[in-house]
């Protein structure tokens, strides 16, 4: 697996990353977000690793927004029914409270997928009624959890249409399915809906494969929504997934990053926020910065490979806190152009990694994927 | 590996007392009675060690039929092991026995598991010597297969 992601990043890197492209020298970090590594870091080892950070919540970006304004994000809430878990409805009431508290208010709201666990209907009604508190305006983009129960008629009915878009005061906002295109993999096992949802349900589950993708219809899609837009004019979108590829056996990419990239090429000024790995990320592919956002469930580990270079990395989380490692964020689009990008995460003053061992992969580890879901009765005939 | 021809050829222009080894060597002494291992044993060696770690998948994932078969409770919040660590990850098996700042002792990998369970899980504490724990040990070990030891390390 190692061998082939490695053969994938170069390809990948050779494709997006042609020397000399980046995204626009207006949404270029100021230098008020660099700290040299060697500030950070003492051990040589780890530095390399992550060669160069910005702060995110100092990224300073042209947006040429017509007028100030802010918009929150909340994802991964991951809610089981009320009986069975209060601490993530606890979460998510909290993240409510505190959208809703913001001052000057949010414009709107992201909510990023993920929103139940088991894709059933109390839970996803648990997250409508949660959200109801909260009123501004919402907007939502489906996970995987959302969807694969009852392959997405219950998200349908609360929120309409998955893909979307609209433009706010000169930026022109899109919101993606990247999970609905999953490959068929219950019906020649003959699996209850239960079954196949338990197996999407599983990050490091084998049978789902490469559930995420944006699919050329929906590619077609975008393209003809940016085509009357200015290619230097702002765009944001909205995915559950990175819509690059980061680590593959978790889904943590869309499968068709190359055909997404061709859609992008021509606009100069994309800014991609998704949920799905619940982690800080950071990256730039071709012309295009990626945020990755924070879940209220519970944080994912880092991948044991595959985080970008230009990544810098959140803390390692207290696993006895259920407030650690966890939260929202927000963004402040200002009339002098500028775009703060803001995490909340809770009980945390400091986000980002300290020293080498505030980072999950101070300890060195190399994993091999599950077998037990791949075997008898799931194994292929 | 020298084949035995080989290696009376060897011993043939050798002194007397290498003729003796070479004899013990062939055929051993006429009390000895160990054999060594045939790809047989092995492989049912190897069968039981993975079925240890299927069963420890399986728990680690959240399998209910599984966590009734051995009768544990490993949590009552719907969540899983695996929803912090999946494929094992940022189990460090290869860390323990260490200082485990959560409990704020020296704590072996069973007593992690067990911290986990209680805490994050709110399942029930289980037995380190039962079957669940040791399958749960064999997931995480077999996981963690390429990772280096680090004993101790934070
Ligand atoms: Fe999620
Ligand atoms: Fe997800």
């Amino acid at each position: 697996m190692s061998d082939e992601l490695d053969r994938i990043r170069r390809e990948m890197h050779a494709v997006l990353q042609p020397p000399g492209v980046r995204p626009d020298d207006s949404l270029q970090i100021t230098r008020r977000t660099f700290i040299h590594r060697s500030l950070l870091f003492g051990a040589a080892s780890v530095g390399q690793t992550f060669a160069w950070w910005p702060l995110l919540n100092t990224i300073d970006v042209a947006h040429a927004a017509e007028a100030p304004f802010k918009f929150a994000w909340i994802s991964d809430t991951h809610l089981y029914e009320r009986s069975l878990n209060t601490r993530f409805v606890d979460k998510v009431v909290r993240a409510v409270q505190e959208v809703q508290a913001m001052d000057p208010p949010a414009d709107f709201l992201i909510f990023g997928g993920d929103l139940a666990q088991l894709g059933k209907i109390e839970e996803l009604e648990l997250g409508v009624e949660l959200l109801k508190d909260l009123k501004i305006k919402k907007y939502y983009i489906p996970g995987e959890h959302d969807w694969y129960l009852d392959m997405g008629k219950k998200w349908g009915e609360l929120f309409g249409q998955p893909n979307w878009t609209f433009d706010h005061k000169g930026v022109r906002f899109i919101g993606l399915d990247t999970v609905s295109r999953g490959p068929d993999y219950w019906t020649a096992k003959k699996m209850t809906p239960e079954e196949r949802m338990g197996h999407m349900a599983t990050l490091d589950g084998t049978v789902a494969g490469a559930w995420a993708g944006v699919g050329r219809d929906q590619l077609d899609w975008m393209s003809k929504t940016l085509a009357e837009w200015g290619t230097d004019k702002p765009v944001v979108i909205f995915s559950h997934n990175p819509l690059y590829e980061y680590y593959p056996p978790w889904n943590f990419w869309v499968r068709d990053w190359r055909e997404v990239n061709d859609v992008l090429k021509p606009y100069t000024k994309v800014t991609n926020i998704h949920g799905h790995v619940h982690q800080v990320l950071y990256n730039e592919i071709g012309r295009m910065r990626s945020i990755g956002m924070l879940a209220t469930s519970w944080p994912w580990p880092y991948a044991p490979e595959g985080v970008p270079k230009l990544t810098k990395p959140m803390i390692r989380v207290d696993p006895g806190d259920p407030f650690d490692g966890v939260g929202w964020g927000k963004w402040s689009v200002s009339a002098n152009d500028e775009v703060e990008t803001e995490y909340i995460m809770w009980g945390r003053k400091e986000v980002f990694v300290q020293s080498p061992e505030d980072h999950d992969k101070s300890i060195p580890e190399v994993l091999r994927p599950r077998i037990a879901d791949n075997q008898y009765p799931w194994a292929n005939p | 590996m020298i084949n035995t021809s080989t290696f009376l050829c060897i011993l043939r222009r050798s002194t007397v007392a290498g003729a003796v080894i070479a004899a013990a060597v062939v055929v051993g002494p006429a009390s000895a009675n160990k054999d060594p291992v045939t790809p047989k044993q092995l492989k049912l060696y190897q069968e039981a060690f993975m079925e240890e770690v299927r069963k420890g998948d399986l728990l680690f994932h959240g399998d209910a039929a599984m966590a009734e078969q051995l009768g544990v409770k490993l949590s009552t919040t719907g969540w899983a092991c695996a929803m912090c660590h999946p494929m094992a990850s940022d189990t460090h098996p290869h860390a323990f026995p260490k200082f485990q700042q959560s409990m704020a002792k020296f704590a072996t990998l069973r007593d992690m598991i067990n911290w986990c369970i209680e805490k994050p899980n709110q399942g029930e504490k289980i037995d380190p010597e039962s079957e669940a724990m040791k399958a749960l040990e064999a997931y995480i070990t077999w996981s963690n297969t390429g990772s280096v030891l680090v004993p101790g390390k934070y």
